[in-house]
């Protein structure tokens, strides 16, 4: 199998990927956006880890580890949420104690079971290039769903967020909206890590919004712009890592690492 | 007839209040009755209760005795919250960096309940427009929002307050950090408002020249509540004095309204 550029586009895992990455990096790069407003972003890290522990509990038991890995990282940002709430732990400290238990989860599973831990290694660093079709209609499906939720409830989301207190006098219902948030964060979470790995998913979740916010845009722009450096960091990465064999995350990272680098030069010489 | 009904329809009736914070009293006794169409300065020291006050009427804190009614309806029952808007002590401090222009922050305003997740029409952002000129924003509307100044940032909230046509407008210690020029302006624009379109304001201020110039009405809060008409011949040094305790010291003469207001103190 000889691939380059020009007939990359023409296999059949190629086209899976990259349709995939790039519903992943736009659904990503918005949540992302937001959980950065909240000053939530490093929820991020500490669902993914704990879906980690999901992903392993999936494969010993043979169930599709995207499942077992959505249903962990929920209770994990339910029981975040209700730690912040009750004054349990502050966010950050629930946020590494759910990190902590997801991930040593994960470990003991794969100590006992032994046997898949090529599987895991993928789960760990993401394997885009090996998306089966069935993987895909779900992430699409999933992303959908995202998707359409920002899409109509942008200003709701955007309000509750600049402030919580005015938004519930206004008539918005922000306790059911912080759920509703949550499970998205944690969909989120579990769709890029097919493509990015647990690992790195923060940097997939926050650069872009990141990159984004230092421009100084208006709302729509911003939202706008985080879409592009999302979008292009992944393709770049996926294209790259088909025709060199290099891990696609580590291009990712390293594309969109560049792009905040370049944003903050931007900013300087403004 | 008619238009003497309305003009003095009680919005917000307080009767007996007691409120307790951490188990010791804040508010004691407070009653008192606002009317559509005041313009109410709200003052009395620092920790004397006026934003704790404010938040029980808006239904953030909950209060041991007595009673409130909004627009004719017990606290409790009322949920016409749209009529009512609040800005609250840190509303101008968010941060700098967040990605909204004017223009959007503005527009959040025109959010309803059981309207939820629709888009806005071209009305709600005539609207959103309108409300910027009227609060002399239009030449920064399409500006990021850290990048106004004090003034600027508290016009902008009552702009976005507008967009929903509040009958009721609470603003409690908006200026901190401006300077009295801008305040002035302020206060100017609320003046509009009050007698243009007869939106009954309380307005918690430290500027004692300002409610006696502008406001029909003061609401004295040092644990006790004390409501006066402001009338040439309201006794303003015995009120004051209540409030703020014996050694408090303002002089205030009429014609210090014109133009130039002295600085206080």
């Amino acid at each position: 199998m000889n691939i380059n550029f020009f007939n990359l586009f023409s296999y059949n895992f190629f086209q899976n990927a990259l349709i995939g990455g790039i519903i992943v990096a736009i659904v990503c790069g918005l949540m992302g956006l937001f959980l950065i407003l909240k000053k939530e972003a490093m929820i991020g890290d500490g669902l993914s880890h704990t879906a980690f522990g999901g992903i392993a509990i999936g494969l010993l038991m043979g169930i599709n580890p995207i499942i077992t890995a959505l249903a962990t990282s929920i209770l994990a940002v339910f029981t975040i949420s209700y730690m912040r709430r009750k004054k349990i732990a502050t966010s950050d400290s629930a946020v590494a104690i759910m990190l902590a238990i997801g991930f040593s989860t994960g470990l003991i599973i794969i100590s006992i079971a032994g046997g898949f831990n090529i599987e895991l290694f993928n789960y760990l660093f993401g394997s885009i290039l090996t998306i089966t079709l069935s993987d895909l209609l779900l992430v699409s499906a999933l992303s959908t769903f995202v998707l359409l939720f920002i899409g109509f409830f942008r200003r709701e989301l955007l309000s509750m967020i600049f402030d919580e207190e005015d938004s519930k006098l206004r008539g918005i219902p922000t306790n059911y909206l912080t759920i509703i948030f949550d499970i998205l964060t944690a969909i989120t979470i579990v769709l890029s890590i097919k493509i990015i790995g647990t690992i790195l998913v923060i940097a997939i979740l926050v650069i872009p919004g990141l990159c984004a916010l230092k421009l100084n845009l208006s709302f729509k722009k911003t939202l706008l712009t985080t879409t592009l450096f999302s979008t292009i960091s992944t393709t770049t990465g996926i294209i790259i890592s088909a025709i060199f064999n290099i891990a696609t995350a580590g291009i990712i990272v390293l594309v969109l690492v560049t792009f905040f680098i370049i944003t903050l030069i931007y900013k300087k010489l403004e | 007839m008619k238009n003497m009904i309305t003009q003095n329809s009680p919005i917000l009736e307080v009767n007996g209040l007691n409120v307790n914070r951490n188990g010791a009293p804040v508010i004691e006794g407070a009653t008192f009755t606002i009317n559509r169409g005041d313009y109410v300065g709200i003052v009395g020291p620092n920790g004397g209760g006026k934003t704790t006050l404010l938040r029980v009427i808006l239904n953030f804190l909950p209060y041991t005795q007595g009673f409130i009614k909004l627009f004719d309806t017990n606290l409790t029952n009322f949920s016409s919250w749209e009529k009512i808007a609040y800005i609250s002590q840190q509303a101008t401090n968010f941060e700098e960096q967040f990605p909204l222009t004017v223009r959007e922050l503005v527009s959040l305003g025109c959010i309803k309940k059981g309207r939820l997740g629709r888009n806005f029409t071209s009305e709600d952002w005539k609207n959103v427009d309108n409300n910027i000129e009227f609060m002399g924003l239009s030449n920064v509307a399409n500006r990021r929002i850290g990048q106004l100044s004090g003034g600027q940032k508290q016009r902008m909230f009552v702009a976005k307050a507008l967009t929903h046509k509040p009958e009721l407008i609470i603003l409690d210690e908006p200026i901190v950090g401006v300077d009295s020029n801008a305040q002035e302006k302020f206060y100017k624009k609320l003046s509009d408002l009050n007698i243009k379109h007869q939106t009954t304001i309380l307005i918690v201020t430290h500027d004692l020249a300002s409610v006696f110039c502008r406001m029909s009405k003061i609401l004295c809060i040092n644990k006790n509540v004390e409501l006066a008409n402001i009338t040439p011949n309201l006794d303003t040094t015995q009120l004051l004095k209540r409030a703020y305790g014996e050694h408090f010291h303002f002089v205030f003469h009429q014609h210090s309204c014109e133009g130039e207001f002295p600085h206080e103190h």
